[in-house]
């Protein structure tokens, strides 16, 4: 007997976001309909040397002041984030409290940077006896992950899997994988991301930031269009709770989806390039997982980041595995590239619009690249019956994911 | 500096550093019992301390013996004087 035969459904039960469009899970789906972008000029970026880009996509102020002070001393913005997601995520699956034995899969792109530099600065002038101990637990890698479990005793397995901007697709898939095999009952699962200056700089060195848009920061990100010229970056938090089809049954639980396969290969390529024949692959292991064709897909989220070969390696990569009439968008048009929280946060919106029955279009996509051509872009938001979708993660450095979303019947 | 300085300059940096309310700053508070805070914060007060007074703390044994707000007040004034006299002798 296989271990497909044997696993458990996996259904998902709640969700919390924060996005650059503030807090909250209902704000994704409604301004990505809208046809909202949250991308604005960043008066920082201008003031860095050699970083043509200036535009980029942050979570607007928010309080975070009711956080008890104990666990809010250890917290960068990044856990912060995180804090206010999984306390939406626990009480849109009707909880107050994480139920006993809950499991953790959270992670970020890299560590706080502004505690980081903070950090250095104070090392390099000798003044190492004025760091206090909370920042010690604010840039440790895994950090968001500590903070959480701290903060809402989540007293499951803990891990805090970091692989760029794949991050929380790999830990909603990781803990997907754990539930159906019976590893955990239930799991709050994603990434969070604060941004910083660097992040855009990073991408910039690779001449992959977009910088052709500064004074129009609302059309800067741009995945799929012939003019897109590179990533904004930006910062949030998306986080499921996930558990077992008979755990979600025996507490008569609102099932907002079902999660049915997923897949996940690494590209040895090349680090920062995904190729169409690997990412082909990975959604060919999801389908795989899930045990349907490729015509069992009605809809599918591109992870499309608005860079010039990226964009096109995954259009062809589709086209390659579901043909040209399979309906395609890309929400980091509206968001940016929310790094770790963009599998989740654009998962969750798509979840959400599937329940809709409305698919928001990719925005900017004036004029699809001939390179991209060949599947079904959606250039107009529109009415959909979406049954089966799949969302798209890649990462730099070869991390691919690939999830099934069904609608739970 | 006066011992109602220091209380004052003391009261001021720990409700500040650790959200303390003000009608909780009485001699007799314990710093875990009293006030909440825990070994982690222990050492970031002798850092949120060594700032406010412009002196060395955190090599002195002493600090380990501190339970209470009188405990801290006695301790700080003791190096406050100390600091002063040396200041006095260099300068004199």
């Amino acid at each position: 007997m296989s271990l497909h035969s044997n696993r458990k459904r996996v259904v998902i039960t709640g969700a919390g976001a924060i996005s650059p469009y503030g807090a909250g899970i209902s704000l994704l789906a409604e301004n990505m309909l809208a046809g909202n972008s949250s991308v604005l000029f960043n008066e920082e970026l201008a003031q860095i040397a050699d970083v043509s880009s200036r535009v980029s996509s942050t979570v607007p102020p928010m309080d975070f002041s009711h956080i008890p002070r104990q666990f809010r001393r250890s917290m960068s913005k990044m856990s912060l984030y995180a804090a206010a997601a999984v306390k939406e995520a626990l009480a849109n699956a009707g909880f107050e409290k994480a139920p006993e034995g809950t499991s953790l899969y959270l992670g970020s792109t890299i560590s706080a940077m502004e505690t980081w530099i903070d950090f250095v600065g104070k090392y390099q002038r000798k003044e190492f006896d004025t760091i206090k101990t909370s920042v010690v637990f604010q840039v440790m890698n895994h950090s968001p992950l500590a903070n959480i479990a701290q903060a809402f005793d989540i007293n499951g397995q803990g891990f805090g899997i970091c692989t760029a901007c794949a991050t929380s697709l790999i830990n909603i898939g990781c803990a997907y994988q754990a539930i159906a095999g019976g590893f955990t009952e239930s799991a709050l699962c994603g990434g969070t991301d604060e941004y910083h200056p660097i992040m855009t700089a990073c991408f910039s060195i690779m001449n992959a930031a977009s910088n052709n848009f500064n004074d129009v920061p609302q059309k800067a990100s741009r995945p799929f269009d012939a003019s897109r010229c590179g990533i904004v970056c930006g910062e949030g938090c998306g986080v499921l709770f996930m558990e077992s089809l008979e755990s979600a049954l025996k507490r008569n639980a609102e099932i907002y989806g079902e999660i049915i396969g997923f897949g996940t290969n690494t590209e040895t390529k090349s680090i920062s390039h995904p190729s169409r024949e690997c990412i082909s692959k990975c959604m060919t292991f999801a389908l795989k997982d899930a045990g349907i064709e490729p015509s069992g897909i009605d809809f599918i989220n591109a992870h499309a980041t608005s860079t010039l070969a990226g964009d096109i390696e995954e259009s062809k990569a589709i086209q390659n595995i579901f043909g040209a009439d399979i309906t395609v968008n890309s929400l980091k048009g509206h968001i940016g590239h929310t790094m770790a929280a963009s599998g989740a946060l654009e998962l969750i919106a798509t979840l959400d619009m599937a329940n809709r029955g409305e698919c928001a279009a990719t925005i900017n996509l004036d004029k699809i690249d001939n390179a991209c051509e060949g599947i079904n872009h959606l250039t107009q938001k529109q009415k959909l019956e979406v049954g089966t979708f799949m969302k798209n993660s890649f990462a730099l450095g070869g991390t691919n994911c690939s999830l099934i979303v069904k609608k739970y019947e | 500096m006066t011992r109602e300085e220091i209380i004052k300059t003391v009261d001021d940096a720990l409700i500040k550093e650790f959200e303390l309310e003000p009608e909780k700053m009485k001699p007799e508070a314990n710093f875990f019992a009293d006030l909440g805070l825990d070994s982690l914060d222990a050492v970031d007060m002798v850092i949120v301390l060594e700032q406010a007074f412009k002196v060395k703390i955190r090599t002195n044994y002493q600090v380990g013996k501190i339970m209470t707000l009188k405990d801290l007040y006695d301790y700080i004034e003791e190096l406050v004087k100390q600091q002063e006299q040396l200041t006095e002798q260099q300068n004199a």
